[in-house]
């Protein structure tokens, strides 16, 4: 007799309830979402580690030990879009060809223990990469940023066109201005990895690469409600086992490797017997083929297969970063000055040490002044988000938005007074290059554009004024930059500060009240 | 009721106008042939004012729905400038993330009885915009424009984007020769221009010749080319508002055109209406020398206007109503 399963249904609808949300926050251009939409980022287990999040952090392992894998089912984005691609591809082909297409592969520990391994034991140390390249949320987070929005910001400008047409103007222009070819490149390459890998090899990167499915799989080994066999009930047809994305079941031995299994219940939808059964089973209960084959018997042979999978997500590995870091070097060299990073991140170290790139500074930043970088400041800054005030964009002196949704607390939360008095960097003017002087013109649009009036104008020849900048009321904000129409460098630039300083609130002025009786003309 | 009542004589002197200006133009001898003074005595028969409409009103000391209410009424009717059927925009100053007691931006009271008043007057839609300094939508928002021009029923349209701009030459122009204007205003059949009176840091003042900005993509190769000059030579740009009406019910006298505080703001309640850009501007310009003293010289663009022959600077020449309520 086949059970109704409930199970899958509830994981499918979970993950619709998280995975939904969360991409919608990466494509949404417009601001519509609101910004305690972040919070389901904060679900993420590796920015829960970098945040120091440790209540989060026991809760997803308790989660684990409970359950299972639910995270990489369910709140994980990455894994929810590996299994959107597997379903994509499964349309249109018959069962036996699409679906049941997995077969049995033991786990490859000693890679996904060694990558775990190096991805934290490196992180503890300062140094992040590994943790940016390999996490899956911040991967993507990537794949969002530079893929899906442009998409959406198309489609998004189509129908705009149309609408206007109509004298409706609900939808705007607007122009994708916040990806780098080293962005894209990061974003295609991680997408086309999980492509392949999940039409071979289903959660072959779950199960192998990404350092928090092995996390995870320390503790689901041991977890209390499990997938297993009901012996009485198979037939032995071999269904579950081609059904598994994780490749975990062992339809021969009767063994599923509970440390792979992702909690994905298609095994049981699968098996029209009641063969498969997730229930209460805690590894203390011994009970044959219950553990799972690797702790069993450590594999010896070396099978062809899993040598040549070795060296082909080594190379995967080793390639992620390469060929965005390519493209980056190409375009510039020699920058002087290092990165200006966001208010709220306080010193360049300390942002290099917890970013991970993911990017949703860069696609909720109203302002549209943080972009990703390539290797324009070294490896140790790849895919991280620098402020840049090139684009005609400044920082909004009020706006707090990057600090409030970024997951790992690389840019940290900030009050509105916080951020206002927060000094990312000092306005330094080149009066040489000013159109005032070289000109004889009138200008001032850094002023016009100050939020602080640390840049102001003061008398020069005749009736004009030239910009002073001072640098106790200058917060970095790039107002002045930005609208500074000198070219090809301009009059006045944004020196960053490495570390972060704090600056007074500009003094409130008394209010005098005017009087005026008449029109004076 | 007094609305009604008001509205009658206004569209019956307006109408009177058109005819007028028809015959003019078309048959301008037979139309002088044709007894004019016989048609105006029959009008001042009817009980009403005849006297030629001033080229400037100036109101004082009410709010901003009620000055425009004087100042359209002594103009000689919104019907004089807002045609029926006419696509008609309006272009306040809202470029900046400020709130209305900031005096950032144009006032959304004036802006929202201005709308209904285009509307009353037949005009088949009316389109507000800028293109603004900081984040349009935040500018649009806390400006209040956005809402209070809807309410009132106008199209808000955005001007965050190159797309809505498109080239025109500016022959005219001394230093401009051409500029990538929004597109609401080379569809519209009329214009009115409504500034903020205020300080600024580049042009000195912004008033109505400096509110041109708004409409333009490129507002670097203004501070590249000479800022005063350019604006100037935008200002002579065929299509020119057919009113300028000056918000100075709060005017910024100091750290414009951003400012930082309440500190900067001076209440005038006043408001200054002309179709004359150049006499409205220096009009202004004498309101704000009396809270802070600014000289013509240094507004530039105000000069560089008159020789461009945008208008006067010599108010002796221009008739004037002040009114004070």
């Amino acid at each position: 007799m086949k059970k109704p399963n409930y199970l899958k249904g509830l994981r499918v609808t979970l993950a619709i309830l998280i995975f939904v949300p969360i991409l919608l926050f990466f494509v949404d251009f417009a601001g519509v979402l609101p910004d305690a939409t972040s919070k389901l980022l904060h679900l993420q287990i590796l920015p829960a580690i970098l945040s120091g999040m440790i209540g989060l952090l026991v809760f997803q392992l308790v989660l684990a030990l409970l359950f299972g894998r639910i995270y990489c089912s369910v709140i994980c984005p990455a894994g929810v879009l590996q299994d959107i691609i597997n379903r994509i591809f499964c349309i249109g082909k018959k069962k036996k060809k699409g679906v049941r297409r997995f077969s049995y592969h033991k786990p490859m520990n000693i890679l996904r223990y060694a990558i775990m391994g190096a991805t934290f034991g490196l992180a503890i140390f300062g140094v992040i990469e590994l943790c940016t390249l390999l996490d899956p949320y911040s991967n993507f987070g990537r794949i969002a940023n530079n893929l899906f929005r442009p998409v959406v910001m198309w489609t998004n400008n189509l129908l705009a066109e149309g609408l206007s047409k109509m004298d409706n103007y609900t939808l705007y222009n607007v122009t994708i201005n916040n990806v780098t070819l080293a962005s894209v490149l990061s974003g295609a390459i991680a997408l086309l990895v999980f492509i392949v890998m999940t039409v071979f090899r289903g959660r072959l990167f779950c199960n192998t690469i990404c350092p928090v499915g092995t996390l995870l799989s320390v503790v689901s080994r041991y977890s209390f409600f499990r997938i297993s066999f009901d012996k009485e009930a198979c037939m032995h047809c071999g269904n579950c086992e081609h059904t598994c994305k994780a490749e975990a079941i062992d339809s021969k031995n009767l063994t599923v490797d509970t440390s792979r299994c992702v909690d994905c219940f298609n095994c049981v939808s699968s098996c029209s017997k009641g063969g498969l059964q997730y229930r209460f089973k805690p590894f203390y209960k011994k009970e044959e083929n219950v553990m799972t084959a690797a702790t069993v018997n450590p594999i010896q042979e070396n099978s062809p297969s899993r040598r040549s999978f070795l060296t082909t997500s080594a190379t995967v590995v080793a390639t992620l970063p390469v060929v965005p870091a390519l493209a980056a070097c190409k375009r510039k060299h020699g920058k002087k000055w290092p990165p200006i990073i966001p208010p709220g991140a306080i010193s360049l170290e300390r942002f290099k040490d917890v970013c991970t790139g993911c990017q949703i500074c860069v696609t909720q930043c109203p302002s549209h002044v943080l972009r990703p970088t390539g290797m324009e400041y070294g490896f140790d800054y790849f895919l991280k988000p620098r402020v840049t005030y090139e684009v005609n964009s400044y920082c909004n002196y009020e706006c707090t938005v990057c600090s409030e949704v970024c997951p790992t607390h690389a840019i940290k939360p900030l009050t509105k007074e916080e951020k206002a008095t927060t000094q990312v960097g000092i306005a330094t003017f080149f009066i040489n290059r000013c159109i005032v002087k070289t000109e004889g013109t009138d200008c001032g649009a850094c002023s016009e554009h100050c939020p602080t009036q640390a840049v102001h104008m003061i008398p020069y020849e005749g009736t004009l004024t030239i910009p002073k900048v001072n640098p106790d009321l200058c917060i970095g904000c790039g107002g002045c930059e930005s609208i500074c129409p000198v070219r090809p460098m301009r009059a006045i630039l944004i020196k960053p500060n490495e570390v972060h300083k704090f600056v007074e609130k500009p003094k409130e002025e008394e209010v005098k009240k005017v009087e005026v009786e008449d029109f004076g003309f | 009721m007094l609305a009604i009542n008001n509205s009658q004589p206004i569209k019956q002197q307006n109408k009177m106008k058109r005819r007028d200006f028809l015959k003019t133009s078309v048959v301008a001898g037979a139309a002088l042939s044709l007894n004019f003074e016989g048609l105006q005595a029959a009008l001042s028969s009817n009980t009403i004012t005849v006297e030629k409409a001033p080229e400037m009103v100036a109101v004082m000391g009410g709010e901003p729905e009620v000055m425009l209410d004087k100042a359209l009424e002594a103009l000689g009717g919104i019907g004089n400038f807002v045609k029926k059927g006419q696509k008609i925009v309006i272009k306040p100053n809202i470029g900046w993330d400020r709130t209305p007691e900031l005096a950032g931006n144009t006032n959304p009271k004036l802006v929202k009885a201005l709308v209904k008043k285009c509307l009353e007057a037949g005009a088949e839609k009316v389109t507000v915009f800028d293109h603004t300094c900081d984040n349009w939508q935040k500018c649009y928002e806390t400006s209040g424009i956005a809402a209070a021009a809807k309410e009132a029923g106008a199209i808000v349209m955005p001007g965050n984007d190159e797309k809505y701009y498109k080239e025109i030459s500016i022959p005219g122009g001394v230093s401009l020769k051409n500029a990538k204007i929004h597109e609401a205003l080379l569809e519209a059949d009329a214009w009115i221009n409504v500034p903020v009176l205020k300080n600024h840091g580049g042009a000195k003042m912004t008033c109505a010749m400096k509110n041109y900005m708004g409409i333009v993509w490129d507002r670097g190769v203004f501070h590249k080319n000479d800022l005063q000059q350019c604006i100037a030579d935008i200002c002579t740009w065929q299509k020119k508002p057919v009113l300028n009406i000056v918000d100075a019910y709060r005017i910024m006298h100091q750290n414009g055109p951003q400012g930082k505080s309440a500190a900067d703001v001076a209440v005038l309640k006043s408001l200054i209406a002309s179709p004359n850009i150049v006499a409205v501007d220096t009009a202004a310009l004498k309101l704000f020398n009396q809270v802070k003293k600014l000289d013509m010289e240094a507004v530039g663009h105000l000069a560089k206007g008159e020789a461009l022959k945008l208008g006067t600077t010599n108010l002796d020449n221009v008739t004037i109503k002040r009114i004070k309520i």
